[in-house]
């Protein structure tokens, strides 16, 4: 008769970016449960609202989490956007489409060379960063900034991308399609990787819906829902079907993000044939009315980000509230854990792209 | 489809009958939220299906005040339950997995019901701009209904005006004398139709 022994996973392990301890509940090699613990990276920067006004909060959301930050400060200037009232011009919103999809493009490669590194295939980890420093380059290009691009903000974008620059993304985005796809082929193709990936940590549509999942998680186990479809900001103006895989296992969810990359550089390329001239920016000056309250959502590279903002009348916010999809995904990490070997573990924690900076905030 | 949100109270007693008829119907929580108060902690819950999402807000909430968990319709909420007793110091109770306030390493307790100095002052500003406003729409709306009352006194009114504008540039004054003329034949107008 085998005794459950329990096994601490984390807060450091060479698979995670970031901390997170999981305590493993283990039968023989099987876990039988796994229980989260967070709180390592917690910084109470929701309270920062209080003593920076709506302008200045914009820096302190970009700065959550390094892989997320132009998605932080994308949808805490839509929220307030909204909460104000203003209407963003045209051009503005298809810029912000623009560096979103390259944000959503450098984390899914990021994510990718991570999972390839987890699963023992150094050099394909090696290739896909080297890939991802093309995007940030282009980042450098157009903001000054590779990771925090501090380039968006309430009422529009602080600059305009030419006409050279965006024949200059489109470029790239074309150099790196070839060799992309021959990434692509090494994760979907290769035998020793569909054997690490196949059948495990498998989740029902069923159990996705009732965790309240979201993003590459979620579609990977069938369900249709992208953000993107609401049509917020350029987004409504773009032809897109979200990337549904029905496996529900670890290799669906690498196929998912894989499938997305080459999605967000037809997006891109849709943007920059069809951007509208005008200005990028409209001078926002007043200050919310008291009781005000607005949310939204937006889908980042990880699944829905949810923002809340509630006005006090004053230049700074009475309550900013952003639910990251992390946080949604943790409960389904659990299911997903249950029933698995020990050896996968990591990739299984790997596979729903955690970011704790993000969830802890 | 555009996203459509929608606000609306609720109390804290229909909690579990409103989480229950959501997750029946297909529903997906989405999170949930505390704002400290003066009252207490504003609760909001937010739910999505489709393109709307739908907030609920249980007011004024105490750290004595027992709310019950919602993670048995809906799992995912165990991480913001945690979070808001944690940093809140609420009692939401029976919640699926409970850190037992031990989620976060905090170094003081209740951290989000602080109200830092900077709060209040804005609290404050707030409130002194919202009396000043009520109040100057109030006298506003007096002077307005004084002068709606007041019987009209034309030879008054035409010496007051004759005062304000004797220091005026000549052609000015004409255009006001010009402006006030045709107001007074458009009151008289409309005197007559009424009269009729």
């Amino acid at each position: 008769m085998s005794n459950a022994t329990v096994i601490p996973f984390g807060p450091q392990h060479p698979v995670l970016p970031e901390p997170l301890h999981l305590d493993l509940v283990v039968q023989d090699e099987t876990v039988v449960e796994a229980i989260p613990q967070i709180g390592y990276v917690h910084r109470g920067l929701e309270r920062l609202v209080e003593t920076r006004d709506y302008h200045q909060f914009i820096y302190v959301a970009e700065r959550i989490c390094g892989i997320c930050a132009f998605g932080h400060s994308y949808g805490y200037a839509e929220t307030i956007e909204k909460l104000l009232k203003v209407e963003v011009p045209e051009r503005a919103q298809y810029l912000r489409v623009i560096w979103h999809e390259l944000s959503r493009i450098h984390s899914h490669i990021l994510w990718m060379g991570l999972a390839a590194d987890a699963f023992g295939f150094e050099s394909l980890f090696m290739h896909c960063w080297r890939l991802r420093e093309r995007v940030l380059d282009i980042f450098e290009r157009t903001t000054g900034g590779r990771v925090i691009l501090s380039v968006c903000r309430v009422g529009g974008v602080a600059r305009d991308i030419e006409a050279s620059e965006l024949a200059h993304i489109k470029d790239v985005l074309d150099g790196i399609k070839d060799e992309y796809n021959q990434l692509c082929k090494a994760f979907l193709e290769d035998t020793s990787v569909k054997n690490r990936l196949v059948g495990i940590g498998y989740i029902s549509k069923e159990d996705a819906h009732a965790m309240g999942m979201v993003g590459p998680f979620l579609r990977a186990s069938g369900v249709n829902y992208d953000c993107r479809i609401l049509g917020n900001g350029a987004y409504g103006k773009l032809d897109y079907e979200p990337i549904i895989s029905n496996d529900g296992d670890c290799y669906a969810r690498v196929k998912v993000r894989a499938l997305e990359v080459v999605q967000s550089i037809e997006m891109i390329e849709q943007a920059i044939a069809t951007i509208p001239d005008g200005d990028v920016i409209v001078p926002v000056k007043h200050n919310p009315e008291d009781g005000a309250e607005a949310c939204n959502v937006l889908e980042q590279p990880r699944g829905e980000c949810f923002y809340y903002a509630k006005g006090n009348g004053t230049k700074n916010l009475e309550r900013m509230r952003m639910r990251t999809p992390t946080a949604a995904n943790v409960a389904g990490m659990t299911v997903a854990l249950k029933g698995c070997d020990l050896a996968d573990v990591n990739m299984i924690v790997l596979t729903i792209d955690p970011c704790i900076s993000c969830m802890e905030r | 489809m555009a996203l459509i949100t929608e606000f609306h109270p609720l109390e804290a007693d229909k909690l579990l009958e409103l989480s229950a008829q959501r997750c029946k119907d297909g529903w997906r929580l989405v999170q949930i939220l505390g704002t400290n108060t003066e009252n207490g902690v504003d609760l909001t819950y937010s739910f999505m299906k489709d393109n709307v999402i739908e907030n609920f807000c249980i007011p004024s909430v105490k750290p004595e005040d027992p709310i019950p968990s919602v993670t048995g319709d809906f799992l995912v909420a165990f991480v913001f339950e945690n979070e808001i007793n944690e940093l809140f110091g609420l009692s939401i109770q029976n919640i699926a997995i409970d850190f037992g306030g031990k989620l976060y390493r905090k170094s003081m307790d209740k951290p989000f019901t602080i109200i830092s100095p900077e709060q209040k002052a804005a609290r404050e500003k707030a409130a002194k701009a919202k009396a000043a406003a009520e109040a100057a729409a109030k006298a506003a709306a007096a002077k307005k209904a004084a002068a709606a009352s007041a019987p009209k006194d034309p030879e008054a009114e035409r010496a007051a005006l004759e005062e304000k504008i004797k220091n005026m540039p000549p052609e000015a004054a004409a255009k006001v004398r010009a402006a006030m003329e045709a107001k007074a034949k458009r009151e008289a107008a409309e005197a007559g139709k009424a009269g009729e």
